[in-house]
């Protein structure tokens, strides 16, 4: 009796051979994906995010510079209507939640602040391409 | 007497070019049309024939897609497919430019100007609709850059009293826009379109707005005043608006234009299958529920597409209308109503 046990274990081993090793290539492969996701994931976020970060950095500069020279120049009163445009520009950008990767209205606020550069830009009469800095809208249509 | 649209007159505006759009200045006595010929040309009455008296060029390097004339009739506006807008002011037939606006990335769409005359609407393939401030010294500032579209805007209109904007876009929806903390908002989405919006108008009192689309339909959507207490419903005090008429089953191809006539409440529409269309209201119809019905049909108006209908700011019945063919018709329509 106790040899036909022995030797039932041993065929079961056998026999179950294909599902353990199954089980545990899966375990591995989760784990190993799992891990390379995780890479993947946290370059894909530091590009978009270093990305991100340079657009709205560069329209902080930019908004901050163009007002400091117009604060500071003569005719300052001239000046009011692009004043307060660039104030509105620069509370946009500094209520910009950075640190919140999770921040559920990350795109409306992008865009909000990207059309809010682009009326400043207009105000200013600069128009320069800005390509380098500002992502574009793409795509073709008729 | 049977309802019906007669010609008038028909004559080549744009040769070997397509004619986009025609609009009327605001006293009727000047038709201003501009097409893929990169012009614009003022046409004037002269006895039975209409003649051209200006040909406005050199303002845009681009197809001319839309011109919108100010309500004072003294100021021009053009949008191009070169990424900028023109201003022209008027000086007895000649037209000189006044300010080139700049800002949007590419093809301007429409240009159209509120009725106080102090603003100025501009929409483009970058998907963005630009509203600017006129001051006195014809000094253009953009007072705001809305984004709230997802495609392509092919049309901007105001609200005939109000300073209201409605925007028609790619994305088959209709956007309508107020101010609020010195920035233009979109204030309600109309969706209901399953193709691209064309073109948009507001009827006489402004309660209500047509949309045409490559659906093929068009719809009426009405205005529900919060204080409304008819049932519908609406959120705070942003009055809803809500698609209270469809007309299908008439257009066989994309519906390009509609124009609702300031003085007898006609809904012209221009369409791909080169015809155009006079609808009219049913006047025993529950105005929450109104039905419009087919009064004429004129099946081939135009040798292609047609582009754009509008009816005539003070005579009753007459309408122009453009095509692809480079022609533009003068119709006069007449109802036993």
């Amino acid at each position: 009796m106790a040899l036909n046990s022995k030797s039932e274990d041993m065929f079961d081993v056998i026999l179950l051979a294909d599902d353990r090793f199954h089980v545990e290539g899966y375990r591995e492969g989760y784990e190993e994906g799992t891990r390379q996701g995780l890479t993947e994931g946290r370059n894909h976020g530091g590009t978009h995010g270093a990305k991100l970060s340079l657009e709205m950095s560069f329209y902080y500069g930019f908004a901050l510079t163009w007002k400091c020279l117009l604060q500071n120049s003569t005719e300052v009163n001239t000046h009011r209507k692009k004043l307060k445009t660039l104030e509105t520009l620069l509370a946009l950008l500094q209520s910009f939640p950075y640190d919140d990767a999770q921040y559920e209205n990350l795109q409306q606020d992008i865009t909000k602040t990207r059309a809010k550069f682009r009326q400043v830009c207009s105000l200013l009469n600069v128009l320069t391409d800005f390509r380098e800095f500002v992502s574009t809208a793409g795509g073709l249509s008729f | 007497m049977k309802d019906a649209l007669q010609l008038l007159c028909r004559f080549t505006a744009h040769p070997d070019s397509r004619c986009w759009y025609v609009a009327w200045s605001p006293s009727g006595s000047l038709l201003a049309s501009c097409g893929g010929d990169r012009t614009i040309r003022i046409w004037g009455k002269e006895g039975d024939s209409w003649a051209c008296k200006a040909v406005l060029q050199d303002g845009h390097q681009r197809t001319v897609r839309k011109v919108s004339w100010s309500p004072c009739g003294n100021y021009l506006a053009s949008a191009s497919f070169d990424a900028t807008a023109c201003i022209w002011r008027r000086k007895e037939d000649e037209f000189e430019i006044v300010t080139t606006l700049e800002g949007h990335e590419n093809e301007v769409k429409c240009v159209a100007w509120a009725p106080s005359g102090n603003l100025l609407a501009t929409c483009s393939r970058d998907k963005s609709v630009w509203v600017w401030e006129v001051d006195e010294e014809d000094e253009y500032d953009c007072v705001s850059v809305v984004n709230t579209h997802t495609q392509d805007v092919k049309h901007v209109t105001w609200h005939p009293t109000r300073e209201l904007l409605a925007s028609a876009s790619y994305d088959n929806t209709v956007h309508l826009y107020q101010e609020e903390d010195d920035d233009w908002v979109c204030k309600v989405t109309l969706e209901g379109h399953t193709s691209t919006v064309w073109s948009l108008s507001f009827d006489p009192s402004g309660q209500r707005l047509a949309s045409c689309s490559d659906d093929r339909t068009v719809k009426i959507w009405r205005e529900n005043q919060p204080e409304d207490v008819t049932g519908m419903e609406s959120s705070g005090s942003d009055p809803a608006w809500k698609c209270v008429c469809t007309l299908s089953g008439f257009h066989s191809r994309t519906v390009y234009d509609v124009s609702w006539c300031r003085l007898t409440g006609a809904l012209a529409t221009a369409c791909g299958d080169d015809s155009i269309r006079v609808f009219r209201e049913d006047a025993a119809s529950d105005h929450q529920q109104p039905t419009f019905f087919l009064s004429t049909h004129v099946p081939q108006a135009h040798r292609q597409d047609v582009n754009c209908v509008s009816w005539h700011p003070k005579e009753a019945g007459l309408l122009a209308s453009c095509s692809d063919d480079g022609d533009i018709a003068i119709w006069n329509y007449q109802s036993e109503a």
